[in-house]
């Protein structure tokens, strides 16, 4: 059982071999900070944005700059703890590993973004500091004080407890906080700005689906293993959790747009958040909350195949996970 | 709520006012509703938006909305229009932009003579109703990196209509040459590529796409004379193909210090930031491919110089790396033999050989001993698979038959080493000639008739203007060396290139690689060059021939039709009489050595609006990513057709999106639809081969040959290419492959995950993991 306490070493046969599909499709996605290119940035922050856009932005990396770090703090200390899956401790292993290089991309995002010193320093205590994103920390740790001292699964009440931390960090942290921020970032994409950001952005934005789809697919083996754990009694404490979850990236929206920034709304963001929470819901094998629409048509774009022309932008759209050992030189293959 | 307007005063929003606008906008263009523009435009403002963000938001609303109505980027390009008419001053006229761009010193002398001549005249030429025949995504190309600036405020001073005048003037003698011009481009049969489009009729007329060079010295002289070169060709907008292999390998002794050197390299990495930090005058990024033959010893970590791993001291993120095979190589990996490797210092004789002088010198080469390792050639062939694979580079290129196809070879000595930054330009160089290519592509959809034929009569007169314009760039461009200059004016070549094949064949009906579409593909390449050699033949008769005509193949009658035929090969249908031109080119000289090119026309064909190059459709739906943005492309074809048979609602496009922009498992459409609206990756590229092979009967230079394999492995590419190379393909370019784990979709309807996990050990073919 997937929760349960003895230590489960064994590879084969696999029990979940799912999260090992899982695994191998996360080594797909390879990339390093190196590979961004932020020259254009650096003319677009002096030049280009708006004095709102330029509030907006340095809102979004300092919010970003912690929450990757809280994110894998929560992983190393709860869910590779509980979640009894070599298989998946696979998964996560990778996922640490993305976190860390998201911690270092928004690193060098705040280091170069925010010159000011004092200025900088305070995006990097944002958590401490910047009531709109200390909100979001709060909310984080509510969920993670709250299993501190959970050691070994043994009722249907301390299963719930765990699996309400894990529904918070997948659906409200990576499932909400990150998808409404990556809105942003593709709202001053959509308007030719911050092409450097863009590229990170969806770069961590194809790795946090992909954190998203296996912490879902966790919670899935759970639901088929406990049953009972999931009842109606869960289904209220989530869609709550997730209004409040709502909330406080709402606030976080009205520091964020303070000054108004013309395209994007506190309404379109509600909206938006109600959209996107409405299919971590339906993820969860939960029923809708709030059936609204998505208001932000630009986000269709982060559904389609890229195409780049390579005198403006690296192509970034080859596998870096390709095995030399697939397949040696032979000349009649299909092609 | 109030707007802030232009000159800072302060006025309500009115909704009437919003729809006026939007409306005309909407004018005449079928399915477009200008309500549900206005309706997100006032729900997108906030107090205090300025009109300006207004119009802009009013744009990007219409933007979002093609992908309901492809129609809406008609929309979108209007308001873009008009802004830029507001920009630029409502009520001016050319002529006020003449003096206006005069003052600020940004156009040619000649160009304002030539204007002055008759502005009346240019005046009644300009037609600003061609701004319509403008998709929004190439006209905000246009308005964000072409349309002419002033260099004080940076505001837009050139409307589109005279952007392609002031092409036209720069590129003409008379004034009704100019119109004659100006009406071929702003009504786009053809756009010449984009250096000439950003500096034709400027003060620095640099138009050429492309500079092809070789470190033409072993020290660092040369190194260094040939990095900063590169950086002077780039700065005025030049993309840059380089060949290293002179340089010498790693470990081979440096006379002056008696030390050992380190190779390539190092050396790379220097030119890697180079280019990097050459921005070619703040439109775009500076670029630059790199060759090396096999045979360099330096080749396995050249082919890992893109890798995202080991020491960055060697690795190049900035450069494009490109392989100039000689058929030896091929051959030995066919065998399964052995393949030796040098250093051009132990072995200068393959520097300036090919073709059998090659292999004979490289034999002799090997019972000598002279090499520095040796490597199994299947091995190596499998290492640049890979590089292919992981990173898309490493193209690959046939040296002997880029040489023995070219008409600048005849001579011995005379000898191409590399091909372009993307790989459609062969011409000889040396350390003392930088060759140089000017382009311009035919929109082959322009010529497609209402009653659905392809008006080869049309498109005989377009290639005889575009080859004359394009000659005339060659005496009136500005050269960033000598080098450049000596060799442009020796040789003469152009690139004459095409684009927007895929919507011809859309437009016919044709599916790309049906019979149908094979033939028609070689007879427009065929008319071209025939009509292409006819023009230079003609040109040489008032202006002479290029100077190098003795030493190239047209001296002995032969074209490329003779070439090819030399080999044997099958040939496609001919359609003309090919050895009475190739003896009138003997006898009455021809004006270029080259003529022939097709550029993978990036830029140029968004600006019109055409698929590019020779290039099946991507996908349906996608996006493009560039400087100026993200932008939704729709196929607008299939959609018309959806619409026509009353498929195109949201839940089609939902599911077009989650297929990737496929529409073969969608049960709902026709299969002759299916047939003809194929993306790339569900072509077979055995049939794209052959189709570039046919093609390359007629094309004196190469083309640029994207290949696509949705999931690559060793085995498919090393047979994919091996069939190209037995196909006498010249380059190829990119390895398009596609992303593994895409961003999961976000907005279409989610499901819950333990429906969506449909694993696994019932199904253990599907997953690897059971395996």
């Amino acid at each position: 059982m997937i929760l349960s306490s003895n230590l489960d070493l064994t590879l084969r046969p696999m029990k979940y071999p799912q999260f090992f599909q899982l695994y191998k499709n996360s080594l797909k996605n390879i990339w390093t900070t190196d590979e961004i290119d932020f020259s254009v940035d650096f003319e677009h922050l002096r030049d280009r944005l708006t004095p709102q856009e330029a509030h907006l932005i340095r809102r979004l990396v300092a919010f970003f700059a912690t929450a990757d770090n809280l994110v894998a703090h929560n992983l190393v200390l709860n869910f590779y703890k509980h979640v009894n899956s070599p298989e998946y401790r696979m998964f996560l292993g990778k996922q640490l590993f993305d976190e860390m290089l998201h911690v270092e991309t928004y690193l060098l995002l705040v280091d170069s973004y925010i010159p000011d010193q004092d200025e900088r320093q305070a995006a990097f205590d944002a958590y401490q500091n910047i009531p709109s994103i200390k909100q979001k920390a709060d909310f984080c740790f509510k969920y993670m004080d709250s299993i501190n001292d959970l050691d070994v699964l043994d009722t249907n009440d301390k299963k719930r407890q765990f699996i309400e931390n894990l529904i918070c960090f997948a659906a409200c942290v990576e499932g909400l906080f990150f998808f409404g921020s990556f809105a942003y970032v593709y709202f001053l994409r959509n308007k030719g700005l911050l092409p450097g950001l863009a590229t990170a952005t969806n770069w961590v934005f194809r790795d946090e689906t992909l954190h998203i789809e296996g912490a879902m697919a966790a919670l899935g083996v759970m639901r088929k293993e406990y049953p009972e754990v999931f009842d109606a009694a869960l289904e209220a404490r989530t869609k709550e959790m997730i209004e409040e979850a709502i909330q406080v990236e709402m606030h976080f929206c009205q520091d964020a747009l303070n000054f108004g920034v013309s395209g994007l709304s506190p309404q379109l963001m509600r909206e938006y958040l109600e959209y996107v929470a409405d299919q971590r819901l339906t993820q969860l094998g939960f029923s809708k909350a709030y059936l609204s629409k998505n208001p932000f048509s630009f986000m269709v774009l982060q559904d389609l195949q890229p195409l780049t022309n390579f005198f403006e932008k690296r192509v970034t759209e080859y596998q870096k996970g390709f095995e030399n050992s697939r397949g040696s030189v032979v000349f009649n293959d299909d092609f | 709520m109030e707007v802030i307007k232009r000159d800072g005063s302060r006025e309500d929003v009115k909704i009437e006012k919003i729809l006026h606008a939007v409306n005309r906008a909407c004018r005449g263009i079928e399915g477009v509703e200008s309500l549900e523009i206005a309706k997100r435009t006032i729900n997108g403002l906030h107090q205090g938006s300025t009109t300006q963000e207004l119009d802009e938001l009013s744009i990007s609303n219409a933007v979002l909305l093609t992908a309901d109505e492809p129609n809406y980027s008609k929309v979108a390009a209007r308001m873009l229009a008009e802004g830029i008419r507001k920009e630029v001053g409502r009520d001016f006229a050319f002529r006020d932009y003449v003096q206006n761009a005069a003052e600020f010193g940004l156009l040619h002398e000649s160009v304002l003579t030539l204007a002055n001549q008759d502005l009346r005249a240019i005046e009644y030429a300009i037609h600003h109703e061609r701004d319509d025949l403008f998709e929004y995504f190439g006209l905000k190309t246009l308005a964000d990196r072409y349309l002419l600036r002033s260099p004080k405020t940076r505001k837009i001073i050139e409307r589109p209509q005279w952007l392609f005048m002031r092409v036209a003037l720069g590129l003409s003698e008379t004034i009704q040459e100019a119109i004659d011009f100006y009406d071929m481009i702003s009504q786009f049969f053809y756009m010449p590529a984009t250096p000439t489009l950003f500096n034709s009729g400027t003060r620095h007329p640099q138009m050429s796409s492309c500079y092809l060079l070789t470190v033409g010295e072993d020290s660092l002289e040369g190194i260094y004379k040939s990095i900063t070169d590169c950086a002077k060709l780039s700065k005025f907008s030049g993309g840059i193909g380089i060949d290293w292999t002179p340089v010498r390998a790693s470990g081979s002794l440096i006379r002056g210090t008696n030390g050992l050197s380190n190779g390539i390299i190092p050396f790379l990495k220097v030119f890697d930031s180079s280019v990097h930090a050459v921005n070619q005058g703040g439109k775009r990024k500076g670029a630059a491919a790199i060759y090396l033959e096999p045979w360099h010893a330096d080749i396995e970590s050249f082919l890992e110089l893109r890798n995202n791993t080991g020491s960055e001291e060697r690795r190049t993120h900035n450069l494009n790396l490109a392989l100039w095979i000689p058929d030896l190589f091929m051959k030995r990996v066919e065998v399964d033999g052995t393949w030796s490797l040098f250093s051009p210092t132990d072995a200068p004789e393959l520097l300036n050989s090919f073709g059998e002088e090659f292999e004979h010198h490289y034999e002799a080469l090997e019972k000598e001993g002279k090499y520095l390792k040796q490597v199994p050639a299947r091995t190596l062939y499998g290492r640049m698979m890979q590089t292919l694979a992981e990173t898309g580079n490493a193209w690959i290129c046939f040296k002997d038959q880029a040489n023995r196809r070219s008409a600048q070879t005849a001579k011995k000595g005379n000898v191409i080493h590399s091909s372009n930054l993307c790989t459609e330009i062969l011409e000889v160089t040396s350390g003392r000639e930088t060759a140089v290519c000017n382009l311009g592509s035919l929109n082959l959809v322009s010529f497609v008739t209402p009653a659905g034929t392809f008006d080869f009569k049309k498109l005989a007169v377009s290639v005889e203007k575009a080859v004359t314009f394009l000659d005339r760039v060659i005496d009136i461009n500005f050269y960033p060396t000598s080098e450049s200059k000596a060799s442009n004016h020796k040789w003469r070549p152009i690139g004459l290139g095409i684009m927007g094949l895929q919507d011809t064949f859309f437009k016919l009906r044709l599916p790309f690689t049906s019979k149908k579409a094979q033939e028609l593909s070689a007879q427009i390449s065929e008319t071209i060059y025939y009509h292409a050699v006819q023009t230079s033949t003609k040109l040489a008769q008032s202006k002479g021939s290029f100077p190098a005509f003795n030493d190239s193949r047209y001296a002995q009658a032969e074209l490329q039709v003779q070439l090819a035929q030399k080999s044997q090969e099958a040939l496609p249908e001919l359609h003309f009489d090919w050895n009475a031109l190739a003896h009138q080119v003997q006898s009455q000289g021809i004006r270029n050595s080259l003529m022939i090119a097709i550029a993978p026309t990036a830029t140029i064909a968004s600006i019109v609006g055409s698929f590019e190059s020779i290039e099946p459709q991507i996908s349906n739906f996608f996006k493009r990513e560039t400087l100026s943005g993200e932008f939704l492309q729709v196929n607008k074809y299939l959609i018309s057709d959806l619409k026509r048979l009353g498929l195109w609602t949201s839940g089609m496009r939902s599911k077009i999106i989650s297929n990737d922009g496929s529409i073969q498992d969608i049960e709902e459409i026709p299969t002759e639809l299916k047939e003809l609206y194929k993306t790339v990756w569900e072509i077979s590229q055995k049939d794209l081969i052959e189709m570039a092979a046919a093609r390359s009967t007629f094309i004196c230079q190469s083309q640029s040959l994207n290949l696509f394999l949705e999931s690559p492995t060793i085995g498919k590419l090393s047979s994919m290419y091996m069939y190209a190379w037995k196909q006498g393909v010249k380059t190829t370019y990119y390895l398009r492959s596609r992303a593994k784990t895409a961003i999961k979709k976000t907005t279409v309807e989610a499901v819950a995950q333990s429906e969506a996990i449909a694993c696994s050990l019932e199904n253990p073919e599907s997953c690897e993991s059971c395996q």
